[in-house]
């Protein structure tokens, strides 16, 4: 009963990072319907930016709120202009030219951004400062709770309440979804579809650096084509979820965080990956558009 | 067996919860030009996707030659002999002319499985019969001077006639023409009704959807008006012209959108 | 009289054809492994380029054949002659098997499914689950082709086998595009609803093509284990898939000079440039977004409308 209690707690720290990262995939998949493969790379820059960040400009052993919340503010806004810069350069002259393409400029920028990240930071893995986070560790009940495990959920589930909100109650974020459903459409009632897909990213983007920081907090090595990994389980995530779809990508994180650790708990580690596609796939057999996504019949 | 080659019966459609097509019959006699009209919107398009299998009606029945097709995938219900064109053209953009037509014949090849990976004989011999039959289908349609032109390049109204002949060329017993005038100039939609009379003196029966009231009214043997999913009127055309419910729901649809 | 595709499709088969006699063994080895890589990514395109199924597994299929030959020779003995067919076959019954589920996904839900089979399929490789693979050092001393008392042991061997591999391979391909089976796939990939009103069976067309490639896969598989006479799972992960994948893309779909070409760029160029090692795959992926905005269909697109000529006898 520990163990399993121990995995929920677990499970739901590693599923919000996997969530956060998810929105990022999602919402761009929702208003351009690309796979953006960089994402995940995009992750793991932040990782390394913000240990820069912190070594550097505000130097080592600083613990305090305000430096630490400077770090966060400071990567996700650099990350999120990488990320609008990667659309204006290896997306938008893709827009009109059939899907895959679009595809392969996405795996192209991943590996220019995984590379850059090593070529600046080297190859080997970096260790990323434990005092970013003090190290108080809660006992309840036989279940072991770090601070930065209350950090993790606590700021992934204040980011997603506010991102629900901003799509579904604000103005842009109206406009957000009248462009994820009809582009030509959005554009004749003077919704500027260029400005929506910046925004886009920008959300996306410092979505992802969040949860980059938080990797590197968490877990504490990194490396820089970690990227990738996880990239991967997040965007299974947002596919879970249902592509597209803002829930599905909260959704699909935290389920499949749960399901991982619960894997990783009671069968192997080694066996992870496996049990995660298996369950991807037993869900798309039977909804092949993922749990909240919806079919969109083509019109005929 | 009746003489009603497709009969379709008391056949509802919903979507979300919406009802598109309500409790509509009618029977179509083989060999026939049968016609259906109605404001757009009414559910013409989605008669013509229930019947094709494109989607699946909720209630009702669809018979073909007194076998239920209702239900059955859009590719079984071509082999069976119904083919159809679209109200959006939809070829195959990029591919040649006689590559479109080609499509056609593919229920009619001969060809097996290994034939994808090593020729035989036989298949030289279909291969070589099928695009002869293309060559016919081009030059009856007058398309033989752009066989090799990408479809998608082509005008509205020769894109409309690959259309036809990538259908016909399946040799169809029942041919499904949606709004094959729509876009067409004079020359062209007259043109086109020599077309479909030749098509209809091959022994095909042919159902279509039209606006071109000219047309239909020169064309059809017999005509079902749809409004608002249900049949508001049926009959031969000249009675159809004439009945006033048929007025009123033309006259009364002004303001409607275009919505299938 | 010859066309320009053709003139160049012949001083390019010469020149492969003596290229053994040009180089040193090390670039003779690149040259072999750029014919194997050739087929693989033709396979590839069957699936990808032909019925336009979003595809980014295919390193299993090419995988389950090198494992086929390397595991039916090392671990029972048979002579490399003999694990042709099942390497062949056993790829082929395994996409009927995995692809027969899914086939019916949309694009992208797809394209995470083939990741995730892959994936599955090095994470057996690596536990080596039935004590038959090795796990993640894989297999060594996979034997030479042995024929009549011949000793096909050489470099030079290894890489007319696998010219004549690519021969075959590009014989179906031809055949393939000249048959009602690779056009049903081109319309299905076109407009999948005009060519079910046509009668095709868009579930057919997506198997036959997942078989077909998955078998031509499986072939070159057992080429590359004997080549290297050792196989391990790396060589068959996700990124290998991405790489099958843009190889097409980047060449361009369906067009069997793209798919040469772009298994150059992909594959050859990087061994060329292997003294930058560092900073080649930075240059790499900025040379793929800048191909895709140059040229988004491929470097040499397809084209269609190779029709028989008797019908071309009216064309203006």
């Amino acid at each position: 009963m520990d163990i399993f209690l121990q995995q929920i707690v677990n499970g739901l720290t590693i599923g919000s990072l996997y969530a956060l990262v998810a929105l990022g995939y999602t919402m761009v998949y929702g208003v351009m319907r690309l796979i953006n493969f960089a994402h995940g790379d995009l992750v793991a820059l932040s990782a390394f930016v913000g240990l820069t960040v912190y070594t550097q400009i505000f130097g080592e052993g600083i613990t305090s709120l305000v430096a630490v919340i400077a770090v966060f503010m400071f990567t996700a806004a650099i990350i999120a202009v990488v990320g609008v810069l990667l659309e204006r350069l290896a997306y938008r002259p893709l827009r009109t030219a059939p899907r895959l393409s679009a595809v392969v400029s996405a795996l192209g920028a991943g590996l220019v951004i995984q590379n850059a990240v090593m070529l600046i930071w080297g190859p080997n893995m970096k260790i990323f400062p434990s005092e970013i986070f003090p190290s108080t560790i809660w006992e309840i009940g036989g279940i072991v709770v770090t601070f930065t495990q209350v950090m993790i959920l606590g700021i992934s589930a204040m980011l997603m309440v506010t991102l629900f909100f901003f799509i579904n109650r604000t103005k842009m974020g109206t406009a957000i979804r009248a462009v994820a459903i009809d582009q030509d459409a959005a554009k004749l009632m003077g919704i500027n579809v260029n400005r929506i897909i910046m925004v886009i990213f920008i959300i996306g983007s410092a979505l992802g650096a969040v949860a980059g920081l938080f990797i590197g907090a968490y877990y504490r090595g990194i490396t820089f084509d970690m990227g990738w990994m996880y990239g991967l389980n997040a965007f299974v995530a947002a596919i879970m979820g249902g592509i597209g779809n803002i829930p599905g990508a909260m959704l699909g994180g935290l389920l499949l965080g749960l399901f991982n650790a619960m894997i990783t708990g009671y069968i192997s580690s080694q066996w992870a990956e496996t049990f995660t596609f298996i369950l991807l796939i037993v869900i798309l057999v039977f909804r092949p558009t993922g749990i909240l996504g919806e079919t969109v019949a083509e019109k005929v | 067996m009746s003489e009603y080659i497709l009969e379709i019966k008391h056949v509802s459609k919903y979507f979300h919860g919406l009802v598109a097509i309500n409790d509509l019959s009618m029977k179509v006699k083989k060999g026939q030009i049968y016609g259906i009209i109605g404001p757009n919107g009414a559910g013409k398009t989605t008669l013509f996707n229930c019947i094709t299998g494109i989607y699946t009606p909720e209630e009702g029945q669809i018979l073909w030659k007194g076998k239920e097709i209702k239900g059955t995938t859009p590719f079984k219900i071509a082999e069976l002999g119904i083919l159809r064109t679209f109200q959006t053209i939809r070829l195959f953009a990029e591919m040649s002319v006689a590559e479109n037509i080609m499509s056609g014949r593919h229920i009619k090849s001969k060809q097996k499985w290994y034939n994808g990976i090593i020729h035989t004989p036989a298949y030289y011999k279909d291969e070589k019969e099928n695009w002869e039959k293309v060559g016919e289908l081009m030059d009856f349609f007058n398309l033989s001077e752009y066989a090799t032109i990408p479809a998608g390049d082509l005008s509205y109204g020769i894109q409309r006639r690959i259309e036809m002949a990538r259908a016909l060329a399946a040799e169809p017993e029942l041919l499904i023409l949606d709004e094959p005038a729509a876009g067409l100039n004079e020359n062209e939609t007259l043109e086109l009704t020599q077309t479909i009379l030749k098509i209809q003196a091959m022994g095909v029966t042919i159902m279509m959807i039209e606006h071109d009231m000219e047309m239909v009214m020169s064309l059809t043997e017999y005509i079902t008006v749809i409004n608002f999913g249900a049949r508001i009127s049926a009959g031969l055309p000249a009675f159809v012209q004439d009945d006033p419910v048929v007025v009123e729901a033309y006259i009364g649809s002004d303001e409607e959108d275009e919505h299938e | 009289m010859m066309t320009k595709t053709s003139m160049i499709a012949l001083v390019l088969l010469i020149f492969m054809g003596f290229f053994p006699m040009f180089v040193d063994s090390a670039w003779l080895a690149v040259g072999t492994t750029f014919l194997v890589f050739s087929v693989v990514a033709f396979s590839q395109d069957i699936i990808l380029g032909r019925a336009g199924v979003f595809h980014m597994g295919h390193a299993l299929f090419f995988g389950l054949g090198a494992y086929t030959t390397a595991i039916l020779n090392v671990q029972f003995g048979w002579p490399i002659l003999a694990t042709w067919a099942p390497s062949v076959l056993i790829p082929m019954v395994c996409a009927f098997l995995l692809a027969g589920p899914i086939i019916h996904l949309k694009g992208d839900y797809l394209l995470v499914a083939t990741i995730g089979f892959n994936i599955i399929f090095i994470q057996i490789l690596e536990n080596d689950v039935f004590g038959l693979t090795g796990g993640p050092n894989g297999i060594f001393g996979i034997d030479i082709v042995r024929l009549f008392g011949i000793q096909f042991a050489s470099q030079t061997y290894m890489y007319y086998m696998a010219f004549i591999l690519l021969g075959i391979t590009l014989f179906i391909m031809r055949n393939l595009d000249k048959s009602k089976f690779g056009r049903a796939m081109f319309y299905i990939n076109k407009d999948e609803i005009a060519a079910q009103s046509m009668g095709i069976s868009i579930r057919y067309y997506k198997l036959y093509a997942f078989i077909l490639g998955a078998g031509i896969a499986g072939a070159a598989g057992s080429m590359f284990s004997v080549q290297y006479s050792a196989v391990s799972p790396e060589a068959f992960n996700v990124t290998q898939s991405i790489m099958f994948f843009t190889i097409v893309l980047v060449g361009g779909s369906a067009s069997l000079p793209g798919v040469l070409i772009g298994t150059f760029i992909m594959f050859v160029l990087p061994e060329v440039f292997r003294e930058f090692a560092t900073a080649r795959y930075l240059v790499f992926g900025l040379a793929m977004i800048l191909t895709m905005i140059l040229r988004p269909r491929g470097i040499w697109p397809v084209k269609f409308g190779n029709i028989p000529s008797f019908l071309k006898k009216d064309v203006k």
